[in-house]
């Protein structure tokens, strides 16, 4: 071993070892009882309905982008709900344990968690909310709208879109795993240095993050590279670049980010791998290293990363208000020059994120202006939502309900962006929790806008509207909890409360701590909401089948195809004729006018690599968290093998002809996305 | 919107019937040049750790760029490398006459080429090592170890790569599929050569005369 | 349906949970800056805050009103072809762009006026940079205590800064371990304490008062307890502290430290001093680290409570 390992170590098992397993610990009790019921309810019916095959064949080894989006989106929101578990307990924490006098139960000082547990789970938190929560989604929604927007039957890389998928699940497995065999990372999402270096994180928890990370990091490359070849390459005729839905510039613009910045935190956590593994010396403090180094590649991927995260947003704001304010977007070009500003901008202002390292006053005013430009382009956005709404006319379904809040928390968030921005002000609320209400208005408003899309596209997928009643419940009590969190968590900062603290030594913080737990009892039921809101409406849903266009004033391609889509996508490429296609397409009369004929097409066939890529990637991230060298190495030589095996396969496809796409046209309201394949194409023909 | 109702009151065409348009051999070498965007932007991550490990502080007392630099056995390998690349193209060339034992001559004087060069920088590291410069020894050997190694990690994918190339073309002959992949490694190919004069200008002979 | 607008109202009402930063003594520390570059720092949070409000507050205002009056059931005035204005567009990158100039030039001026390294707030005299006779104080942080050495007089302590009102204090600062951050709230600028670097900081404060200072930046499973006291007080009071810490009968040489660096929780903050230090002490940490130095915490103190495992190790302690 090239490195000073604390702990036992053997060839077979690595460091695993019986007492990895924390089965002392009631809190991971509790929470391996919880998951294995949860997994239980999931796999309890499926054996007993006998749908294994069905999984296999439709979900498991599908190509199809909707299906890869759709298990996308499922991905991130249980590890939303995870990551939310992981908030409520830190809040907790924190109002259990304020004051040398707070009381201690279990085997904490203060509070209920001992510090090295509340630090594995904000940093799991912040992980988890970030790269498994949001990122999926929003990877997801992309992967299903924007083929749709731009007339595509889909993806460039079909294959390839299936095996991102699942090296993204196997990144949040190895994040669950952490929480049953060993431990997660203590040192927090970023992982500075020389925290992270052996001798101070000398458990598996910092190698499960780091190999989590590089793991799902490979898969937003590889989606980055299929989205923007999609976009690129393979838009219907007549979808010039000035028609284009604003959606998916902003994907594009987004992917675009993705795929040149994952890599920089590739680099950055490689070298961390390199002085936890091999024993070098990057980031040490000691012989020659430079933690500065990590600060800055971090951060270089951070910052543009935290735009990757939100210009998916303000575009399905974009498309979002404008469809429901029954208006062309304002200022359309305006807003792609913006969104590309923004995307470019964002990559000289990294250092934001450490204005007191003592970069000196140039370095830091240099930064801080650059920064501050930000802002323009994203005012300038603001104004021209604004400006849609203007003379338009709303309809407050729950998609424009959250749109209108997350407009609300933009300006805030904003606003205190900008107050962060200056060192000055900096230097008296850093790593405060002003700057963590500031981030987490910003990540709410893009949850808040997550929200707003699954319900906008839903019944497009899925072919039945949400309840619009529940879906207004949960808007409200998560709105409400919002408010009341971050507002106390505002003025906390202003007190000079700091973060990370498992122990807060001010009492006088107490009654803003107890407003914030009082946020989070709002949350809660705002989850009792959000489930309720599914279950009715998964309940009801024969009685809600919609058309192609559910809320009625859609005005882009997507809105085009029946609901749910079917497994082609379009039955005949549309020409596309006009930005906003279906709104002219209605405005002449021709919205309803289907293709004279229809001819064939050909389709991609399902397949078992991404899979069998997905399962060897979980093997190859375990062993090297583990230091099991024979597990991680048969299993990278296994997707290799696979890799260069699948390319020896020459048939990826089948031929679906003309009259069978006429006879399923004829019968697309009794198909569904859950339904097999097959059986749709034999409803088709009539035999069934 | 900017779409016209004609004056003849006609609709504009609704629907395309046909080919989709697009070229799939384009649309996925449009993917790999994507791929290598990601892949410089690695080595853009690995170069600027070098630039801040270039320094003084960073030897720990160790040898600095000037006592590990060897100028004329690298630009042994550059030379190996750029005629390996010239190897390839030439083979590459051949797909125009459909001359499949022309591709696979081009492609094997490729892969003893890279051979070489990688025989080239294991012994260049092994007399650094023999000399107690390790890649545990400071800060500055390491991001030199690291940035060299992981342009011999992906010279080491190319080979293997066209190890494949071999067999496939052997069995399938040159097929569309086949001459796209062919085209793709040249792209490959070439990237790698590009970085490798970098590195050669930036850390050899940079830390030579410094 | 939910009416928006009760809605934002609500939230826009949640700020008057902060009235309470109007009092004096009501714990929003950062709206009491004591010292000229807290002060500074103060200032210029005010001036940003209010110009960013020119823009934040009509934006807000605007987009309730739009959100109210467009509604489908207001049968207000409905024009679908109304989305382009070369005027507005104008407006719009050219308003935020005048406010930026603004804010740049104000951050521009108040950088210079709060660097940690030489806050430009504290010369009293123009040419004379730091004030006259500056009080050096050499500060390291360790697993998880804050160890303050005064080389001049050759005393150090745990956990208690003590300076002098009226007198600008100079840091150099370092850490034998990990990275932490040094902050008084109220008082200092923060900056970062890092492990084989050295950094900077200086304050004035004019008045007499007692203060908290912690780490800013996580540095591990002791990182809450790092609390230390910040207690300004009279020169004359200062003098005699300085001479009774001159008579601690526990000393600091290097090799005392390093096992005063093993990881250990200080939990009620106890103050410790000593006295004959050697003066180059924090010298000889900072290279000490550079060459290696490490102090590893134990695996067990990622599964296990602090007080299970943590070896306590101070060298005695008056007061």
């Amino acid at each position: 071993m090239l490195v000073d390992l604390q702990g036992p170590w053997s060839p077979l098992f690595g460091r695993l070892t019986l007492a990895s397993i924390p089965y002392s610990n009631p809190i991971i009790i509790f929470a391996f009882v919880f998951t294995a019921l949860a997994g239980l309810a999931v796999v309890v019916p499926v054996l007993y309905y006998r749908k294994v095959g069905y999984i296999f064949r439709e979900w498991l080894t599908s190509v199809d982008h909707k299906k890869i989006g759709v298990m996308y989106i499922i991905l991130g929101l249980v590890m939303m709900f995870r990551g939310f578990v992981d908030g409520m307990m830190i809040r907790t924490q924190q109002v259990m344990a304020d004051g040398p006098h707070s009381p201690g139960v279990m085997e904490a000082q203060h509070g209920y968690l001992p510090p090295s547990h509340f630090d594995q789970i904000y940093s799991s938190h912040g992980t988890l909310m970030i790269l498994f929560a949001v990122t999926p989604i929003l990877t997801g929604l992309g992967n299903i709208i924007v083929p749709l927007q731009i007339g595509a039957r889909d993806m460039a890389f079909p294959t390839m879109n299936a095996i991102s998928l699942w090296l993204t699940a196997v990144g949040a497995m190895l994040i669950m795993a952490s929480l049953f065999i060993g431990d997660f990372s203590d040192a927090g999402w970023v992982g500075l240095t020389p925290l992270t270096e052996l001798p101070y994180s000398p458990s598996v928890g910092v190698d499960y993050w780091m190999w989590a990370i590089q793991i799902s990091s490979i898969g937003t490359t590889l989606n980055a590279i299929n989205i923007i070849t999609t976009i690129v390459g393979m838009r219907a005729p007549g979808m010039r670049w000035d028609r284009l839905p604003i959606f998916t510039w902003t994907t594009l613009s987004t992917n675009i980010i993705g795929l040149t910045a994952f890599p920089i935190l590739g680099v950055a956590l490689a070298l961390l791998g390199a002085d936890r593994y091999l024993g070098t010396h990057f980031y040490t403090a000691g012989l020659g290293g430079n933690l500065m180094l990590y600060t800055d590649l971090f951060w270089i991927w951070g910052h543009p990363e935290v735009y990757f995260l939100v210009l998916p947003s303000f575009g399905i704001l974009s498309e979002v208000i404008a469809t429901f304010s029954e208006k062309p977007l304002f200022g359309y070009i305006t807003m792609v020059a913006a969104t590309f500003a923004i995307a470019g901008i964002s990559w000289a202002v990294w250092l934001h994120h450490f204005f007191t390292m003592g970069a000196g006053p140039w370095v830091n005013t240099f930064f801080s202006v650059a920064t501050m430009l930000v802002g323009i382009p994203t005012g300038v956005k603001v104004f021209n939502w604004m400006f849609t709404m203007y003379r338009g006319r709303i309809t407050y379904t729950t998609p424009m309900l959250w749109s209108v809040a997350a407009l609300i928390l933009l300006l805030v968030g904003g606003l205190t962006g900008v107050m962060l921005a200056n060192p000055a002000i900096d230097y008296t609320v850093h790593n405060s929790v002003f700057v963590i209400a500031h981030f987490h208005c910003m990540v709410l408003l893009i949850a808040f806008t997550i929200f707003a899309a699954v319900i906008y596209w839903y019944p497009k997928v899925f072919g039945y509207k949400l309840d619009e009643r529940n879906g207004t419940w949960f808007f409200a009590t998560f709105t409400a909890g919002t408010a009341i969190t971050f507002t106390a968590m505002f003025g906390l900062g202003f007190m000079g409360e700091t973060r990370r603290l498992d122990y807060l030594y001010d009492p006088s913080w107490q009654p803003l701590l107890i407003v914030e737990e009082l946020g989070i009892f709002v949350y809660v039921l705002s989850c009792y909401f959000f489930c309720r809101m599914f279950y009715v409406s998964i309940r009801d849903r024969n009685l809600n089948r919609c058309g192609a266009d559910p809320w009625g004033t859609s005005r882009t391609l997507e809105w085009m195809t029946h609901s749910p889509v079917p497994f082609y996508n379009f039955a005949v490429t549309p020409h596309v004729n006009a930005r906003d296609e279906l709104a002219f397409r209605r405005s002449v009369g021709a919205d309803e006018t289907p293709p004279d004929h229809y001819e064939a097409i050909h389709m991609p066939k399902n397949t078992m690599i991404p899979v069998l890529i997905g399962v060897l990637a979980f093997g190859f991230g375990f062993g090297m968290v583990w230091r099991i060298w024979w597990m991680a190495g048969l299993s990278l030589l296994g997707i290799i093998a696979l890799v260069i095996f699948r390319s020896f396969v020459h048939d990826h496809g089948y031929l679906l002809s003309g009259e069978d796409i006429a006879r399923m046209e004829g019968k697309a309201s009794q198909m569904s996305i859950m339904s097999e394949t097959q059986d749709e194409m034999a409803m088709a023909e009539g035999v069934h | 919107m900017d779409a016209q109702v004609p004056r003849d009151g006609k609709l504009p065409p609704l629907w395309h019937y046909g080919h989709e348009g697009h070229d799939e051999i384009s649309t996925k070498t449009l993917g790999f040049w994507l791929y290598m965007i990601s892949d410089s932007l690695i080595f853009g991550g690995l170069f600027a750790a070098y630039g801040v490990l270039d320094q003084p502080m960073s030897f720990a007392g160790g040898p600095g760029p000037a006592q590990i630099m060897h100028p004329v056995a690298a630009f042994g390998q550059t030379l190996a490398v750029l005629t390996s690349v010239l190897a390839y193209s030439l083979g590459t060339l051949a797909m125009k006459t459909n001359n499949k034992a022309g591709v696979l001559l081009g492609i094997v004087g490729a892969m003893v080429l890279a051979v070489i060069f990688l025989g080239l920088e294991f012994n260049d590291f092994a007399v650094l090592y023999a000399h107690g410069a390790t890649l545990q020894r400071s800060g500055f050997l390491a991001a030199f170890f690291i940035l060299i190694a992981t342009h011999g990690l992906h010279m080491m994918f190319g080979l293997l790569w066209m190890a494949v190339m071999l067999v496939q073309v052997g069995r399938y002959g040159l097929s569309k599929e086949i001459v796209m992949r062919l085209l793709n490694l040249r792209l490959f190919w070439q990237f790698q050569a590009s970085v490798w004069v970098c590195v050669y200008i930036y850390v050899y002979l940079r830390g030579t005369f410094s | 349906m939910v009416n928006i607008k009760f809605l934002a109202r609500l939230a826009a009402l949640s700020p008057l949970l902060l009235l309470g930063a109007c009092s004096g003594n009501d714990g929003f520390r950062l709206f009491h800056p004591v010292g000229p570059v807290a002060s500074a720092e103060f200032h210029y949070t005010l001036i940003s805050t209010g110009v960013m409000m020119l823009i934040i507050v009509p934006t807000t205002v605007l987009t309730c009103v739009f959100a109210y009056r467009y509604r489908k059931s207001a049968n207000a005035s409905y024009d679908p072809s109304w989305s382009h204005s070369l005027p507005l567009e104008l407006l719009m990158w050219g308003v935020p762009l005048l406010i930026v100039v603004a804010l740049a030039y104000f951050t521009y001026q108040s950088v210079f006026l709060v660097n940690p390294a030489g806050p430009e707030s504290l010369n009293e005299t123009p040419g004379m940079a730091m004030g006259s006779d500056p009080l050096q104080v050499d500060v390291v942080t360790t697993d998880w205590q804050w160890l303050f050495i005064y080389p001049g007089q050759k005393i150090a302590t745990i956990d208690d800064l003590v300076v002098p009102a009226g007198r600008t204090v100079q840091f150099r600062l370092t850490s034998a371990t990990v990275t932490n951050d040094f902050y008084i709230p109220q008082v200092a600028p923060m900056i970062d304490v890092m492990p084989g670097m050295r950094t900077l900081d200086a304050f004035r404060v004019d008045h007499t008062g007692t203060y908290e200072g912690f780490s800013a930046d996580f540095s591990g499973a002791g990182f809450s307890w790092m609390q230390f006291a910040t207690r300004i007080v009279s020169p004359d009071d200062f003098a005699k502290w300085v001479a009774q810490t001159q008579t601690a009968p526990s000393h600091l040489d290097y090799a005392g430290f390093q096992k005063l660096a093993q990881p250990t929780i200080n939990e009620d903050a106890k103050p410790a001093y000593f006295s004959d230090v050697d003066p180059k002490l924090w010298d000889e940490v900072y290279t000490g680290v550079q060459q290696g130095a490490v102090y590893p915490v134990p695996k067990e103190t990622q599964t296990k409570a602090p007080e299970a495992k943590m070896p306590n190790a101070r060298p005695g302690s008056t007061s």
